[in-house]
């Protein structure tokens, strides 16, 4: 046979036929469907009713849950505003450029806390962002209802997010599997004038600036403090954010492999 | 007077989404037609150049918005072979997984707008139903019912969930039913066979003179398919058949995609049982951290030209649902592709439409365009 179809059969051998085969299996989906019909009415069902909610239909002819809504649904996000570390890593990942990075209350004043405010006017639910917090704090839920009369309602301010948090809904799952970094932050230390701009602004105060021997310095001597600071980045607690490399004035720090 | 222009669109119920067929007539009597396409133009390749690698799986499900997986898979080959990236045996398999179901997703869909073309709403709402299937295996796994954003260099973006293997036998088995009934309605029946044997014959010489691909050209007789020709990701390892007929006909196209969906089920027994007994990784172990998640700000010079990242060139070609799509994506070592290209089948499938037209009549129009299967999505991209 290998693949090839034919049709056998040719119309007009026998015309009551042709027409009551259709008619039969026509008739036969239609008498399953008073029993037990496929649609759910939807604003009077709804998909999270437990009477659909993880159950196997089999029995009613539909093999699957048919408004089930799986728990790693992309829907609305929700944010832990206690966990996030405000590292920008979700806005630079956004490719619609749908999230801002706005300054919440109970950060510390000289250098506020900035958690993401997501406009869903914009958002394609591709979860980049999710896939890239490196705290697990900003992930996406099963609610899927977003009418709103204004267009202002579509912004989704942090609070609003950490509000989806608090209701408990069932949360994305899903954890990309990142592989092991071999990059990590490296400095250029000529350039360095030790500002201390990297570790005031790291979200994970993985950096600190330690004092560095001058080079051709005599045993003993005594330095000026502030010019010979170098920073020193943990990469253990490292989550790649990049903001040290955006805020440094001298742009001496950089990506690479850490020999 | 008798002969004259008329236009088809860009919104006819024929056209299944933003394109213009003009046609020239005499009575009832096609003499000439001329598709124009670009109603829907969203300039992806532009667009992807300005993003980072992984970002343009984002567009790639919005090129065909019934067959977005398969684009995904395509770009994602392109985008590997550029970037020197192995990935795991296991992401191999999902990816082909993912083919198939998108393959019978998009038959499915295929059959109920082909057969609401030819007046037949009953049909219409059993294949709508249960591709409805599908996608809730989609959704499942990949997160969303259209729009998966599922495949990354280097793998795929999570394993499979708890039970899914067994829930997607069970689709399986629902589905094998239901195409026995789809048969019975269509090729049972008279009136189908009566508007549709002998229509819209484009043969094989043709196709291959205008490039045109896929179920067409198989359904003239030529056994090409991608998959078993040039295979990719493990499709050489698995057991089918290239589904061909004979006649170059809507019906010969008609058995070809049901014989296709029969073997994609029976391909997808296969891998799901493959997945089953081969647990591990679904994403590639070393990868750049530029092609993980994160996108940081790169520096005064550039990431990847201070890592001097090797350059190169890719291509695939994939035998997508609806024919032979290609991509061609240059790595000029930066995190942005330089440039990518695609080649639409169904771009060539229909431009080829004065082929298969001229010579019927004008009720004759939807049902053959019905049979070409478009995606106006893919086709302007």
């Amino acid at each position: 046979m290998g693949g090839a179809v034919e049709a056998k059969e040719k119309p007009n051998e026998n015309p009551i036929l042709w027409v009551a085969r259709p008619m039969a299996t026509a008739a036969k989906q239609f008498a399953k469907s008073l029993v037990r019909p496929s649609t759910i009415v939807y604003p009077f069902e709804r998909l999270e009713d437990p009477k659909f909610r993880g159950k196997v239909a089999v029995e009613s002819g539909r093999p699957i849950g048919v408004g089930e809504v799986w728990d790693n649904y992309r829907g609305v996000h929700a944010l832990n505003i206690a966990t996030c570390i405000s590292c920008n890593l979700c806005a630079f990942s956004c490719p619609d450029l749908c999230i801002d990075m706005v300054t919440v209350p109970g950060g510390d004043p000289k250098h506020p806390k900035k958690c993401p405010q997501i406009d869903y006017g914009k958002c394609s639910y591709c979860g980049f962002c999710s896939d890239a917090c490196p705290e697990g704090c900003l992930t996406m839920t099963t609610r899927y209802e977003l009418s709103v009369t204004k267009r202002a309602d579509m912004v989704y301010s942090p609070e609003r997010l950490h509000e989806v948090f608090r209701s408990k809904l069932p949360m994305n799952p899903i954890r990309l599997a990142r592989p092991e970094n071999e990059d990590a932050i490296l400095l250029d230390p000529p350039l360095c004038i030790g500002c201390n701009a990297c570790a005031r602004d790291c979200p994970t105060q993985c950096i600190t600036m330690l004092d560095v021997p001058k080079p051709d310095a005599k045993p003993g001597e005594k330095l000026p403090k502030r010019i010979w600071k170098e920073p020193v980045v943990n990469d253990s607690d490292c989550v790649r954010c990049g903001t040290c490399i955006s805020v440094c004035p001298k742009e001496c720090l950089f990506w690479g492999t850490r020999k | 007077m008798s002969e004259m222009w008329i236009n088809m669109g860009p919104q006819h119920p024929m056209t299944h989404g933003l394109w213009n067929l003009r046609v020239k007539i005499e009575g009832e009597l096609i003499l000439d037609v001329d598709p124009e396409m670009g109603y829907l133009h969203r300039g992806i390749e532009k667009i992807s150049e300005d993003r980072h690698y992984n970002e343009v799986i984002t567009l790639m499900d919005r090129t065909c918005y019934v067959a977005g997986l398969a684009w995904e898979h395509l770009y994602i080959l392109a985008a590997e072979d550029a970037l020197h990236i192995t990935p795991p045996e296991r992401a191999e398999y999902l990816r082909t997984m993912c083919d198939e179901f998108q393959r019978v997703g998009s038959h499915i869909m295929w059959y109920a707008a082909f057969v609401q073309d030819l007046g037949l709403m009953s049909p219409f709402l059993y294949g709508m139903r249960d591709r409805d299937l599908v996608l809730d295996l989609f959704q499942s796994y990949t997160g969303a019912r259209m729009t998966y954003e599922y495949m990354r260099v280097g793998g795929v973006r999570s394993d499979l969930p708890l039970g899914f293997t067994d829930r997607a036998r069970r689709v399986l088995d629902w589905l094998t039913a239901r195409f026995v009934e789809y048969d019975q309605l269509c090729l049972g029946s008279a009136i189908f066979r009566k508007r549709c044997d002998g229509l819209g014959v484009l043969k094989a010489t043709d196709c291959v003179e205008h490039g045109v691909t896929g179920p067409m050209l198989r359904s003239a007789g030529m056994k090409r398919d991608l998959r078993r020709d040039r295979p990719y990701a493990v499709y050489d390892q698995l057991d089918f058949d290239v589904a061909v007929a004979d006649g170059a006909d809507v019906t010969a196209r008609y058995l070809v995609r049901m014989e296709e969906l029969r073997q994609s089920v029976r391909m997808l027994r296969q891998i799901l049982d493959w997945l089953d007994r081969h647990p591990g990784p679904a994403m590639a172990e070393e990868l750049p951290r530029w092609l993980g998640a994160p996108y940081a700000p790169v520096g005064k010079e550039g990431y990847l030209l201070k890592r001097n990242y090797p350059k190169g060139v890719g291509f695939s070609s994939v035998e997508e649902p609806h024919g032979e799509a290609q991509a061609y994506v240059v790595n000029e070592g930066t995190e942005h592709p330089y440039r990518v290209k695609f080649r639409s089948p169904v771009f060539a499938n229909i431009s080829a439409a004065r082929q298969y037209l001229v010579g019927y009549h004008v009720a004759d129009i939807p049902p053959i365009m019905g049979s070409v299967d478009v995606c106006v999505g893919e086709v302007d991209r």
